[in-house]
């Protein structure tokens, strides 16, 4: 799997290469970062906004889907093997006659929003799972970390396919299958932050002002820990999509009429040779919304480091 | 001391063949003349260095002085080539360092100069050196070979250097460690080594060590010594003559006595007077230089003190004086960037003496507020092997606190002083011992760091709002955040800033603030001035003198610096790897120390006109803690038993108040205690 | 040299680990509801046949039982009957896995060729680099399949340089390594074919890893050179190159060699992607084709075997590490 998700923890760039003179501690920063955010420029703020405003029209593409699909995209609706733009099929038509454009656009919902649902599940459960190592320390921590060591020690994309392949084809089965394997690297990353949080002397000076646990918790720790679990999430939910469109490549996504961009590659596969448009379509809008979420991944990390 | 004995002793033929074809030039080993240097930082330009004139003469030590922002570690690293790539330096004027034109030179004669005819020393040994690579093996990158490299490391006072040749950095003491960069920056016999610092991150006795070794350095090698610091009193005690900068500018600059004793430079002076030393006036709040205002300096033609200086006339804000000889003599070599230099020689260099303090209300004789006894503290950790071991934190402390009274804790790292305070502030718990004393928020803490100790996100309102009982209604929790910020010297405007958003010296005071809104009956401080500037800290040293006496506090207070333990504490207490060594009355620890531990404390600290004498050894692993008095085998005056016997602090014999007060009573940890 | 304790260690854990994988792969298999007998024997047997095979592979026993006699099987290597070839999953996968290996190992070589590429253009700031980085960027994005797509459309269909399927060389050698084989047997025309057919699943499966590694790399490189330490290196007069060699790249080497396993380790998950594509004889295509029948013997035995390598391969980089960091087998 190309999972380029970065097991950095949280390691910030050190400053200008200057030997800095001795004096005031640096400021806070928190964050994990995958790239030095760089210098903020206005032409950097309106490409960030462009590119977030971009994935939040996917989104609502996403959800109206089924209104904006000219086609039936389940009932064969012209001649088979159409090139794009035959025949008023935008995309053209599959194998057996079926809008292409009706197909994909459905397909994108269901890559898309199961993405953003698979995502804030593993970010919430590896957000609590990390919240309470991290708070907790001592023999809870080394449970819980041990766990989740134990999931990241494993190849995710193997056991995905295992948990997929044993519980049957279905939209909930590869959710499931998905988040099983994708909440430990959450869990992990915020733990670090919490630690790193923990070890501030502020949390001991909130202890020592007479602050009680879940305050501390509420009030000194998590949102700390916010900007990170964001950041962390809206770099990888590019990775989510890819891995969600390998599993339905691999037929374990829904069964066969129902539209999804994975098994429509890998359907469409036989047709290279002759309409190679039928595989490549599909796969393009992955790599398109893959794309995209990278990018205005980056885009919001860069937005979150700038905003103090 | 012997340290210095041997570079002399082992130093084989001064010049060695590689330098025979080169011969030294005559003339002065740097010259800079009109330097201005400039520096890229995120995309913006600032000039840092503003038309240096400076002469480095042949065997010369110079220490430049200054305060962070000063340029001075800038100009250290100019003078080496070493100016990152990447802030896209440009250097205007000159800039001659043994013999070459760095502004002209080629990257391979700059790199030949460097390996041959510049040393360095920087201030971090930890970071300065590669982890990945044995410590023998760096300092033969540059000093050619195994043999010589273990030469240079024998000389720098380096036990066993055959065996520690072969040792990772994280297996080395921080002053083996500043030992072997020493090593390195003599390898090759250089003309002149710069020193950045070098002693700033080491403890107090290393200090006097390092010091030594550097200022030996020049006696037998003959080479120069640049040295950068921030503590005029350590750089008197090395320094031939002294260049005091501010904002990349030199300000003042004479022989070493010249700037000590005539000052001339209102800078100077306040640098000299918010010095703290061992006979700064305890009765008198410390005068400090005042901080420089918001928006101030660098802009306009004026002299860039202006804003600070307590002689600042009209003509300071509009005419940028030049660096003149003072005097009538030219060839004179203290010279003072000051139009009104002239008229302030004499009484106006004198310390400024503020209104005394009220005197302290008699301390309360009834029960202590925190009673000790036999607390000891181990920690399981790892060594540097990566083994199991036992760190033993504190090992059997026995100690009161009397209600209003403040107790100066002063130690070396490892000596257990902030494992003390933290276990008196109920955040560390794993020790055994009885321990009676105020819990919650009864007991307050001031951390080292005031930056990290505030919650990032929190607003200075929010962080004083929460420390009052649940229940306070809104507008009584914003008067008294208002009342206690007039109280720590800071505006109403202050409420609604992040910590981010303030100085050092503001967040140390806002972190106060919160200790002091409901006042403790307790407030413990962990080094909470050792990260400031000096005149800031000074400031803050006020602040919690003034605080404790108009609230009625009791204060324990830790610093590895005696000078501030002198002016906080009315008692001092001593600790050395786990124990309390010896205790009693500020004035009695300082001026009759009675521990020889405490004394060579008293000995290493800076002081202008006073050489420090060096102990020898360092502090002892608290991993692996002596037999006996843990001091014995660094102590002077040790006899056969001391490595047997273990003495608890006692009342010390001869000529004290033999008295039932705790507050009076001057206690020492040694075998030999009755003799003076 | 690393400390005894560390490899006892890193040596227990790796077997934790292959026990916790085991454990998944068991339970799986009894959530999966695959049924051996009706695979075997077929729907129509009797019930006596039924309930004497059931006998026979012991499905009655309790769990734990079964647990153990699962685990006894990986350990003698016996991973039961695939349901679709009818014949043990350990004799396929001996005949497909040196094909999966061949295809990850040239990849492997390709990644890292890559992203050392991404790595230094991006520092040094090459002329016509960025384009370089950009497409690779632009490539990992994609998933694997879909550059393989691409690459056939482009490489074969337009082109026509590359073959779009089967191996190539020589076959039947002792290695199952068509490339190896080829060169052992002295036939380099072969092996030049072998390779022309492993180029391109290759190439797709390098894109990902490549980024990741090579940014890995360029950070950690970035990060050493802003170092103290190699201020210090700089300031005693050695040569760039010296800089480099001694003191940049051994402590940049870190992060980077842990990405490379970590990637490599993916790589062994990719290839069920690619190997389908370009009808690659390997277990990825084997896994592929077990998967719409639920052969569930099959599917656990390929996990095992891969992901058994990928735990490997992470825990051997482990001990590399810590001889590249003395501090590593210290915390």
């Amino acid at each position: 799997m190309t999972d380029v998700l970065v097991p950095a923890d949280g390691r910030v760039g050190a400053g200008a290469g200057l030997p800095a003179p001795a004096g005031p501690a640096p400021r806070w920063r928190g964050g994990a970062r995958r790239r030095s955010a760089g210098t903020d420029t206005t032409a950097r703020r309106a490409l960030d906004r462009t590119l977030i405003g971009l994935l939040l029209l996917v989104t609502v593409v996403a959800v109206l889907a089924p209104v904006l699909a000219p086609y039936d995209p389940v009932q064969p609706v012209g001649v088979p093997k159409l090139a794009p733009f035959a025949d008023g099929h935008v995309l053209g038509t599959d194998q057996i006659g079926r809008d292409t454009l009706s197909r994909v656009l459905v397909g994108l919902r269901t890559s898309w929003l199961l993405a953003l649902v698979v995502t804030t599940v593993g970010l919430l459960v590896g957000t609590v799972v990390g919240l309470v190592a991290g708070m907790a320390g001592g023999w809870v921590d080394a449970v819980l970390m041990r766990t989740t060591e134990v999931f990241l020690a494993l190849p995710s994309m193997l056991v995905a396919v295992a948990v997929a392949a044993a519980l049957g084809p279905g939209l909930a089965n590869t959710f499931l299958a998905v988040t099983v394997v994708w909440w430990p690297y959450y869990a992990r990353i915020i733990r670090g932050e919490v630690r790193g949080i923990m070890a501030r002397p502020h949390v001991e000076a909130a202890r020592m002002a007479g602050v009680g646990r879940l305050r501390v918790m509420r009030r000194h720790v998590l949102p700390g820990v916010v900007p990170t679990a964001v950041i962390t999430a809206s770099l990888d939910v590019g990775n989510v999509v890819m891995v969600l469109a390998s599993l339905s490549f691999l037929g374990l996504g829904q069964p066969a009429p129902a539209p999804e961009l994975g098994s429509d590659t890998s359907r469409g596969l036989v047709e290279i040779l002759d309409a190679w448009w039928i595989p490549l379509v599909p796969g393009l809008v992955v790599m398109l919304l893959s794309l995209l979420s990278n990018l205005a991944g980056d885009a919001v990390r860069n937005r979150l480091a700038h905003r103090r | 001391m012997d340290v210095t004995a041997s570079l002399l002793a082992e130093a084989p033929t001064p010049r060695d063949a590689s330098r025979t074809d080169a011969p030294r030039a005559v003339g002065p080993v740097a010259r800079l003349q009109g330097l201005d240097v400039s520096l890229e930082r995120n995309g913006v330009r600032s000039q840092i260095l503003h038309g240096i004139d400076l002469e480095i003469g042949r065997g010369e030590i110079v220490g430049v002085v200054g305060e962070s922002g000063s340029g001075k570690s800038v100009m250290s690293m100019a003078l080496l080539g070493l100016l990152p790539e990447s802030s896209r330096p440009r250097i205007d004027g000159t800039l001659e360092v043994a013999g070459l034109d760095l502004s002209t030179a080629s990257p391979q004669e700059v790199r030949e100069a460097r390996r041959t005819r510049l040393g360095v020393v920087f201030q971090d040994p930890m970071t300065s050196l590669n982890p990945t690579m044995h410590v023998g093996t760096q300092v033969a990158e540059k000093a050619g070979s195994r043999e010589e490299a273990i030469r240079l490391m024998r000389a720098v006072g380096i036990p066993q250097p055959e065996r520690r040749y072969g040792c990772y950095p994280h297996e080395l003491s921080g002053g083996l460690r500043q030992r072997v960069m020493i090593a390195m920056a003599v390898a090759g016999d250089p003309e002149l080594v710069v020193a950045d610092e070098p002693t700033t991150a080491l403890d107090v006795t290393v200090q006097a060590q390092v010091l030594a070794l550097l200022a030996g350095m020049r006696d037998q090698l003959g080479c120069s010594l640049v040295f950068i610091t921030h503590d005029l009193g350590v750089a008197a005690q090395v320094a031939d003559r002294i260049v005091v900068m501010y904002k990349g500018r030199i300000v003042e600059t004479g022989t070493t006595r010249e700037v000590l004793e005539s000052p001339r430079h209102p800078y100077t002076m306040g640098l000299l007077g918010s010095r703290l030393s061992l006979d700064c006036d305890r009765t008198r709040p410390l005068w400090a230089l005042p901080a420089e205002a918001p928006g101030a300096g660098g802009s306009g033609s004026g002299c860039a003190f202006a804003s600070r200086c307590r002689f600042a006339v009209e003509a300071c804000t509009t005419t940028a004086p030049a660096l003149t000889v003072l005097g009538d003599d030219p060839r004179s070599a203290h010279a003072a960037a000051c139009l009104r230099a002239a008229e302030l020689a004499g009484e106006a260099s004198a310390p400024v003496l503020l209104p005394p303090l009220p005197p302290l209300a008699a301390p309360d004789r009834g029960a202590p507020v925190v009673q000790a006894a036999d607390l000891e503290c181990t920690f399981s950790v790892r060594d540097e092997r990566g083994r199991r071991a036992r760190l033993a934190a504190l090992r059997g402390v026995t100690f009161d606190l009397q209600p209003g009274e403040s107790v100066a804790i002063v130690g070396e790292s490892g000596s257990g002083k902030s494992t003390l305070l933290r276990v008196a502030g109920g955040l560390e718990r794993r020790f055994t011992g009885s321990l009676r004393g105020p819990r919650g928020t009864d007991v307050q803490m001031v951390f080292q760091d005031a930056g990290s100790s505030l919650t990032p996100w929190l607003t200075v309102r929010e962080v004083l709002h929460e420390r009052l009982p649940g229940g306070t209604p809104r507008d009584v929790r914003e008067e008294k955040a208002l009342a206690i910020l007039d109280r720590v010297g800071l505006p109403a405007a202050v409420l609604d800033a992040l910590p981010g958003e303030l100085s050092g010296g503001q967040r140390q005071r806002v972190a106060l603030a919160r200790a002091t809104i409901v006042p403790p009956q307790v407030l413990l401080c962990d080094e909470p001035t050792s990260a400031l500037d000096v005149s800031v800290a000074a400031t803050v040293l006020n602040l919690v003198n003034e605080l404790r006496r108009d609230l009625g506090i009791a204060v324990m207070f830790v610093t590895h610096d005696l000078a501030v333990a002198r002016i906080v504490g009315d008692r001092i207490a001593v600790m050395y790897l786990g124990r309390i060594v010896e205790v009693g009355r500020a004035e009695d620890v300082i001026a009759h120390p009675r521990h020889p531990y405490t004394r060579n404390l008293v000995a290493a600290v800076p002081q202008p006109g006073r050489t420090a004498e060096p102990l020898a050894g360092e502090p002892a692993s608290a991993l692996d803690p002596p037999t006996g008095c843990a001091f014995h085998p660094r102590c002077p005056v040790a006899l056969p038993e001391c490595a047997s016997t273990v003495v608890g602090v006692q009342l010390a014999a001869v000529g004290d108040r033999p008295t039932s007060d705790v507050t009076l009573r001057h206690e020492v940890a040694c075998v030999r205690r009755g003799e003076s | 040299m690393p400390h005894l304790r560390f490899l006892a260690v890193r040596l227990a854990s790796l077997l934790g680990l292959l026990l916790v994988l085991s454990f998944v792969l068991f339970f799986l298999q009894e959530v999966s509801g695959a049924d051996p007998v009706a695979a075997t024997i077929g729907g129509n047997a009797s019930p006596e046949a039924v309930a004497a095979a059931r006998e026979r592979l012991g499905l009655d026993d309790p769990a734990p039982e079964r647990y153990l006699s699962f685990v006894g099987g990986l350990v003698t290597g016996d991973l039961g009957t695939s349901f679709r070839t009818r014949r043990p999953v350990m004799d396929d996968i001996s005949a497909y896995l040196p094909a999966t290996l061949e295809l990850v190992l040239v990849a492997f070589a390709a990644a890292l060729v890559l992203g050392m590429l991404f790595a230094v253009s991006s520092m040094l700031r090459w002329r016509l680099s960025g384009l370089f980085r950009g497409l690779l960027f632009l490539g990992s994005t994609a998933p694997t399949f879909m550059l393989g797509i691409v690459g056939l459309i482009v490489f074969y269909k337009l082109l026509g340089w590359l073959p779009a399927s089967g191996r190539g060389g020589v076959t039947g050698g002792p290695t199952g390594m068509t490339i190896l084989d080829s060169l052992l047997a002295g036939d380099v025309g072969a092996a030049g074919d072998a390779l022309a057919h492993v180029a391109l699943p290759a190439l797709a499966l390098a894109v990902g890893p490549a980024l990741a590694m090579g940014r890995v790399l360029r950070s950690s490189l970035t990060e050493t050179l802003r170092s103290d330490h190699v201020r210090t290196a700089t300031a005693k007069g050695l040569t760039e190159f010296q800089v480099l060699r001694r003191h940049v790249l051994r402590n940049s080497l870190d992060a980077a060699l842990s990405m490379s396993a970590l990637q490599l380790g993916f790589m062994f998950g990719g290839v069920l992607l690619i190997e389908g594509v370009f009808t690659w004889g390997g277990l990825g295509s084997y896994l592929s084709a077990s998967l719409p029948v639920a052969d569930f013997p099959a599917i656990a035995g390929v996990t095992f075997v891969l992901g058994g390598l990928y735990v490997v391969v992470n825990t051997v980089a482990d001990v590399l590490q810590s001889v590249a960091d003395p501090r590593i087998s210290v915390s």
